[in-house]
């Protein structure tokens, strides 16, 4: 009897874990795309004149998506569109689940690992609507680029899974009086300009660079090297993973050492890898540093702190005049391959081209696809939408680097710590970001 | 073969009897199974599969454990969570047995009836509010005081110690340290809790014999105290290792594992792994293999925390 009495709920789990290995072929977690559901949107545009709901499932700036939402009823004024607000960590996480339930929304903010949800087929191809609709013309050809999926099937172009609302961008602000007391009059147009800007700086006795290295500004400068050295079209290819690419070049490895040495003769702010980027923002209205890398987003706080004091400018190439590179992205919306509804989805994605949304984009503190749509604002504002110009007219704008893999991010801000405390070498820490991106698209061909 | 009626009869009623008990177990064990059993053997059946957590994943067999035994950066989370576990375990029962001795002893002559010391329960609110505190807002305090212009830095340089300033969670050196620290900020009111609820049942003949005997303060407390405490010990440090083997909120919030890889952890590498990364399966396959680290050391410490003899 003992022996029974002690074995019976061991006897359960052996038989429980029995079925489940037994089972394994029917258990397996998971579950394949259905090939019934249509890859693409159909080439009609003609908007339903029935009532229709779309549901918008999204991340970023509530503010924004209410007005164009709003505006965009008035102009349609049968569709309504239902928008659903998640905080972006826990979207991220949830998005691959949301988007291949049955109950999936019509809209859906793109977000990294998009790609993957693309190549389930979970969300449509909307390269029919940008040739119907005219998008080519809409919107900047780079952040259009951007959202053509990874792999293999994105070098041919063909493709096109999103559409942008508000664009982002990376670069430098300055403190224009600050600066003026280590004698820096202009922005620098060389790289090698920085340099001495960043030394007469360290010279007066002040801190050159702020860099919120503790979570992304540290990769933000590394990025912002890097664009100023590989080419464009090189580095693209590696972020969309396109056979053979690679991060370990000789013109990478001259950047990050640059990044090494900036760090080593104590240019950014001793703090930064304990410094966050919204801390390194913050200390920077304070004119605890001349320098600061950062990105759009925070202009509007810059421009309300510091009034006319506040400057930007993009990181320059090696010669005056190079091609005006920078990182960036988009908030953008794709459209489920689950909706009833393409047309009116699609009606909402070209309407993001309109000067109307333009408007409501710009007033948000984006920048919108179309810049002359809206009138150049004054100060940082304007500093920032200029350069923003320039480097839409270069074809200049780059991926994050992190959208090269869903693990991208961690080797990238953990490395640039390793770097800037000079724990790694630059050669060890491009070869841990290639690592990476092997892993997910395959080694060497 | 044959048995006599009379005795299958009984067999059966006293098999009954035997399975009886079950039945009232039941409710409380089908819950367990689906909340708790269930999942950890979904989790370890997963473990074998290379899944990106939506489409069909594919079985690896062993193949994920491998990889958590040859990535250097997984081997490395594990060492720094031992590593907080003198943090989250040691320093903290230290600190509560501290401060059992100052608030509990020594007692009024007259006996335990009058033992209770003013302010007790103000005491007891203070160390216990880190405990109430969700452990999320305990990390974003803790990331202002360690900040550059943090309390911390600005009473070193008030101190003349100007030098030893830092950002403390930036620094490769001292973060997991830093990090640590919140961690016995968090346990030690804890830990202090269970040992005075434990010296409260402590028979005060005892402390009268040890006082005849001519002990002391100090002697009381490591002569009858300390081992009167031994139940109160090994529950917390069962439920401190935990704490720092299984820990996440507090490194996510503060570092989110930085600077480099110095504050990583297994738990924010399961999460990282498994929602960000899109490997399941490697996350499934840590997280098993942290189970099992956290079951082998609370074995060790039941077994080592039993009483040599029981008692009649």
């Amino acid at each position: 009897m003992a022996w029974r009495r002690t074995t019976l709920p061991g006897t359960v789990l052996l038989a429980l874990l029995a079925l489940l290995v037994t089972a394994g072929g029917a258990l397996t977690p998971g579950s394949a795309a259905d090939p019934d559901r249509p890859r693409a949107v159909p080439s009609a545009t003609a908007v339903p004149d029935r009532k229709v709901t779309l549901r918008l499932t999204f991340a970023d700036a509530p503010a924004m998506v209410d007005a164009l939402i709003a505006a965009f009823h008035k102009r349609y004024p049968d569709i309504t569109i239902e928008p659903r607000y998640t905080q972006f960590a826990d979207y991220v996480k949830s998005i691959k689940l949301t988007m291949a339930s049955d109950t999936a929304p019509d809209l859906a903010q793109f977000a990294v690992g998009m790609d993957d949800i693309a190549a389930r087929g979970d969300i449509l191809d909307l390269a029919p609507y940008r040739d119907a609709y005219g998008w080519r013309q809409k919107f900047p050809a780079t952040a259009l680029d951007q959202l053509t999926g990874s792999g293999r099937q994105a070098a041919s172009g063909r493709r096109l899974y999103g559409v942008p609302a508000g664009l982002s961008m990376t670069g430098i602000y300055y403190n224009k009086k600050l600066a003026r007391k280590a004698g820096i009059t202009r922005p620098p147009r060389t790289r090698a300009e920085f340099d001495r800007q960043l030394a007469a700086v360290k010279k007066a006795g002040m801190t050159p660079l702020g860099v919120g290295a503790l979570d992304s500004g540290g990769l933000h400068l590394w990025a912002a090297l890097v664009n100023n050295a590989m080419p464009p079209e090189r580095y693209r290819d590696w972020v969309k993973g396109a056979p053979g690419a690679t991060i370990e070049t000789r013109r990478t490895l001259a950047a990050t050492r640059k990044l090494v040495e900036w760090s080593r003769k104590g240019y950014f702010d001793e703090s930064a890898n304990g410094t966050t980027q919204t801390d390194s923002t913050a200390r920077f209205t304070r004119g605890e540093s001349v320098f600061l890398v950062n990105g759009n987003w925070a202009a509007g706080q810059l421009s309300e702190a510091m009034g006319k004091k506040a400057g930007f400018f993009l990181l320059p190439g090696e010669r005056p005049g190079a091609r005006a590179v920078s990182s960036g992205f988009s908030v953008s919306y794709a459209i489920s391959s689950r909706t009833r509804h393409p047309q009116a989805a699609g009606a909402f994605l070209d309407f993001l081209g309109s000067r109307q949304a333009a408007k409501i984009v710009s007033d948000n503190g984006f920048l919108p696809p179309d810049g002359s749509a809206v009138p150049v604002p004054e100060g940082v504002l304007g500093e920032v939408a200029r350069a923003h110009r320039r480097v839409t007219a270069d074809n200049g704008m780059n991926h994050f680097p992190d959208f090269a893999a869903p693990d991208m991010l961690d080797p990238l801000r953990a490395g640039v710590q390793k770097l800037i405390a000079g724990r790694t070498t630059p050669e060890a820490y491009l070869d841990s970001l290639q690592d990476v991106w092997e892993d997910r698209y395959g080694g060497a061909p | 073969m044959k048995r006599p009626a009379s005795r299958a009869a009984r067999r059966r009623s006293r098999s009954w009897r035997d399975y009886r008990g079950y039945l009232y177990v039941l409710p409380a064990f089908a819950v367990y199974l689906a909340f708790a059993v269930l999942p950890a053997l979904h989790t370890a059946y997963l473990s074998l599969f290379e899944w990106d957590g939506v489409t069909l994943g594919s079985w690896v067999g062993l193949a994920n454990y491998r990889e958590v035994f040859a990535d250097p950066a997984l081997r490395g989370s594990v060492v720094n969570a031992l590593v907080l576990v003198v943090f989250f375990s040691f320093l903290p029962i230290l600190a509560g047995l501290v401060m059992t001795g100052l608030l509990a002893l020594p007692r009024t002559p007259s006996g335990a009836g009058q033992a209770r010391r003013r302010g007790m329960g103000v005491y007891r609110l203070l160390f216990m509010l880190p405990q109430v505190v969700p452990l999320v807002a305990v990390g974003v305090t803790w990331r202002w005081l360690y900040g550059e212009d943090g309390l911390i830095n600005e009473t070193l340089g008030g101190v003349g110690l100007g030098g030893w300033a830092r950002a403390w969670l930036g620094d490769f050196d001292w973060a997991l340290v830093a990090v640590g620290l919140v961690g016995t900020w968090v346990l030690s009111g804890l830990c202090m809790m269970l040992f005075l609820s434990g010296v409260q049942k402590i028979d005060p003949q005892l402390y009268e014999a040890a006082r005849l005997d001519g002990a002391g303060p100090v002697r009381e407390f490591v002569s009858v105290t300390l081992p009167q405490l031994r139940g109160e010990l090994a529950v917390a440090l069962t439920v401190t290792t935990v704490a720092a083997l299984a820990s996440f909120d507090i490194v996510y919030v503060t570092t989110g594992g930085g600077p480099g890889e110095e504050t990583t952890v297994p738990g924010l590498l399961v999460y990282r792994l498994a929602f960000s990364a899109g490997k399941v399966g490697l996350a499934s396959a840590l997280g098993v293999l942290l189970s099992l680290l956290i079951l082998v050391i609370v074995y060790v410490v039941n077994r080592l925390s039993r009483p040599e003899r029981s008692e009649p």
